[in-house]
């Protein structure tokens, strides 16, 4: 399953579980009671301890997965990349110039070998862009920004061969729709 | 506690006209803001071919600025009105927030309709100074004297409601801390201190935009090279704490309110006092979420990001979910359009707070950031959250100032059709969000092309929402009118 639907799933079972609650209660608003203190507030200590927990569980299960480069890991292959309104230029050498950036943003598509760790240095040469990396059928693999004046360094490692577009995830402009790059993955042995 | 109704016996014929006013203004806007976002949807949805695509990006950021603005101004003229039970905040000041309002709005208005303005709400820098032929410079200069306009006039709101709260409470006192260090007295009621914690941290905000907007003139001019980081730091600062805030103004609302129709009290325990004292120090922290993607920021600011934006939600879930479930729970509930709407609002607030939180993950923002899962998530939480919290204080107050207590027969049904356009309308942002659809198109790629099917269902769904607020809104409308024209009477 992709981490999307994972993502969907846990925030659909979560959201049923407290409308479920929000329900009940709500059916139970008629008769007046008079609560007892003490237990409304063990009940509520519990919940406390329970949704802290459970926070606290789910930073030890994610931290260990952010996205960003470690220095002891080493990439196989560095694939620059510089945005501009309104294309990415994805190339083997550094893009400094614009005319650079013309060239790389309408040569041939970079090729990347499968299964090798890849890092993409992205940046911008006007605005705000956002690299988003999508497989050849349409799903979000990962992501970061383009912007001016920094290098941001997108690590991945792909094992399927095929072209993949790359989308911009950041408002550029007035074709930030059509803002777009291409890269090639190629099964290793082949090359 | 004491019921709404006595609200009114603190409150001048003054404050419940320009309250009126406010309330009839942030509908209006409200209003005008769901067309545009049914626009968007539309365009999206493929519906208007022959129209270019400047227009969706002009109307997308004057959707986006109106919508904010409208529950941000609808929320303080609120709190404002509520306050007036304990201090005294001048109606000089709001009725000047509401002027500077009008022409900001105004001139937002002309930079994006006329003028082809289209960077989104957020402006990120350096983009206003990129227009690549789309808007002229007038446009960018009338947009950024529009938003300093508001920003002028909503901090001197802001400092005022909280002079006024300085003149009766100090401001340790205000924020409970007598009541952390284990004192009973003196009572602080859980208005005066969420919005002490909520304009405090506006402040903070309006400061954060005030120097956004500097900065874009000094680098606009050539005196200063601007880095891009700092100003997107800045920018989320202040935009995402705009938004939390608002709706931090609609609980505290709640909290005044809910225990009226309740008929039990809800004081500030040493619970509440912290919780709301924890917020005030992680709100500052939890807009770093928004810079995930930046991974030139350093490591532990993303982690300090994400740790901050979880522990945001225990104090909401903690101590105001529970407490509102707690306090309706078999307390003879009395259930009107204004409490129903009050409590579909916290369910909102959860279920959006749910997903913000999923969002919040560093690991799953790889593939949620700026898709459809973003503006799921602030779409539930503002307009199934705040959105009908403050429209249950407008419909209480315009019943209680008109002396017309009972709902319509047919207010269950409205409600309903509201629920419905409203959660089928999300639905579709979720599912694109999960389906990898990219927010802020005007029209989606090959690789995303299910954006455009979910666009139409998510459009026939707004055209639901729209009918509801249109029958529930016109009549609210003319119950706030005749209210204004009784209390000018009175005057």
């Amino acid at each position: 399953m992709i981490p999307q639907y994972k993502a969907l799933l846990a925030f659909l079972i979560i959201t049923a579980a407290a409308t479920a609650t929000f329900l009940w209660v709500t059916r139970n608003t008629a008769n007046k009671e008079r609560l007892n203190p003490e237990a409304v507030s063990k009940l509520r200590s519990r919940f406390a301890i329970t949704c802290a927990l459970l926070l606290i569980a789910a930073l030890a299960l994610t931290l260990p997965h952010l996205p960003y480069p470690r220095g002891s890991e080493i990439p196989d292959k560095v694939v620059f990349v510089a945005a501009k309104q309104f294309a990415f230029g994805l190339s083997e050498a550094p893009i400094a110039s614009d005319a650079q950036w013309e060239a790389a943003s309408q040569g041939p598509a970079v090729r990347i070998p499968a299964n090798r760790l890849v890092e993409f240095r992205v940046t911008s040469l006007d605005v705000n862009h956002g690299f988003g990396v999508y497989s050849p059928g349409g799903t979000l693999l990962a992501q970061t920004q383009a912007m001016p004046g920094y290098v941001n360094r997108l690590r991945l490692r792909l094992q399927n061969p095929g072209r993949y577009p790359v989308l911009c995830l950041e408002l550029c402009g007035m074709e930030h729709h059509s803002m777009r790059g291409i890269f090639e993955v190629f099964a290793t042995g082949k090359e | 506690m004491s019921s709404p109704t006595s609200a009114s016996s603190a409150a001048t014929p003054r404050l419940r006209r320009n309250t009126m006013l406010w309330a009839l203004l942030a509908m209006a806007l409200f209003l005008v803001s769901t067309l545009l976002g049914l626009f968007l949807r539309l365009f999206q949805g493929n519906s208007f071919p022959a129209v270019e695509p400047v227009w969706f990006y002009s109307a997308l950021t004057l959707h986006a600025l109106i919508m904010v603005g409208a529950w941000f101004l609808g929320s303080m003229a609120g709190v404002h009105y509520l306050l007036s039970r304990y201090v005294r905040p001048s109606s000089a000041i709001s009725e000047l927030a509401m002027g500077g309002s009008v022409v900001g709005v105004v001139l937002i208005s002309i930079s994006t309709l006329l003028g082809k303005f289209g960077v989104g709400w957020y402006f990120l820098f350096p983009l206003p100074l990129y227009p690549n032929g789309a808007w002229s410079p007038w446009a960018t200069i009338v947009f950024f004297a529009g938003l300093a306009i508001l920003a002028v006039f909503w901090l001197a709101w802001v400092l005022d409601l909280l002079r006024a709260i300085a003149r009766r409470y100090s401001l340790s006192m205000a924020l409970g801390w007598h009541i952390l260090r284990g004192a009973k007295e003196p009572e602080v009621p859980p208005l005066v201190l969420i919005t002490t914690v909520s304009l405090v941290v506006v402040t903070a905000a309006l400061v954060a935009a005030a120097l956004v907007l500097a900065l874009f003139v000094l680098h606009g001019s050539g005196r200063a090279n601007v880095d891009a980081l700092l100003m997107k730091n800045l920018t989320f600062l202040f935009g995402h704490i705009i938004v939390n805030i608002t709706l931090y103004l609609g609980v505290a609302i709640l909290y005044e309110l809910l225990p009226a129709f309740a008929g039990r009290p809800w004081k500030t325990s040493w619970l509440v006092a912290f919780a709301w004292n924890a917020v005030l120090l992680l709100v500052l922290f939890a807009y770093l979420h928004h810079l995930y993607m930046d991974f030139a920021q350093p490591r532990w600011v993303q982690v300090v990001g994400q740790t901050a934006s979880y522990f945001l939600s225990l104090p909401a879930a903690a101590v105001s979910v529970f407490g509102s479930l707690a306090l309706i729970y078999r307390s003879g509930f009395r259930w009107t359009m204004a409490s129903r709407l009050l409590v579909c609002g916290v369910l909102g607030w959860v279920i959006g707070g749910i997903a913000a939180v999923v969002d919040a993950t560093v690991a799953v923002n790889s593939v949620f950031h700026n898709t459809l899962w973003v503006p799921a998530h602030f779409h539930t939480y503002y307009l199934m959250g705040v959105v009908l919290m403050v429209l249950a204080f407008f419909d209480h107050l315009s019943r209680e100032l008109t002396g017309s207590d009972t709902d319509v027969p047919a207010a269950g049904w409205i409600l309903s059709l509201l629920l419905l356009g409203g959660y089928g309308f999300l639905a579709m942002f979720y599912y694109g969000g999960a389906t990898s659809v990219p927010r802020r198109f005007a029209t989606y790629p090959e690789e995303t092309l299910q954006g455009v099917i979910q666009a139409r269902v998510a459009a026939a769904f707004v055209v639901l929402l729209l009918a509801a607020l249109v029958i529930y809104l016109s009549r609210m409308a003319a119950r706030c009118l005749r209210a204004f024209a009784l209390c000018r009477n009175a005057s």
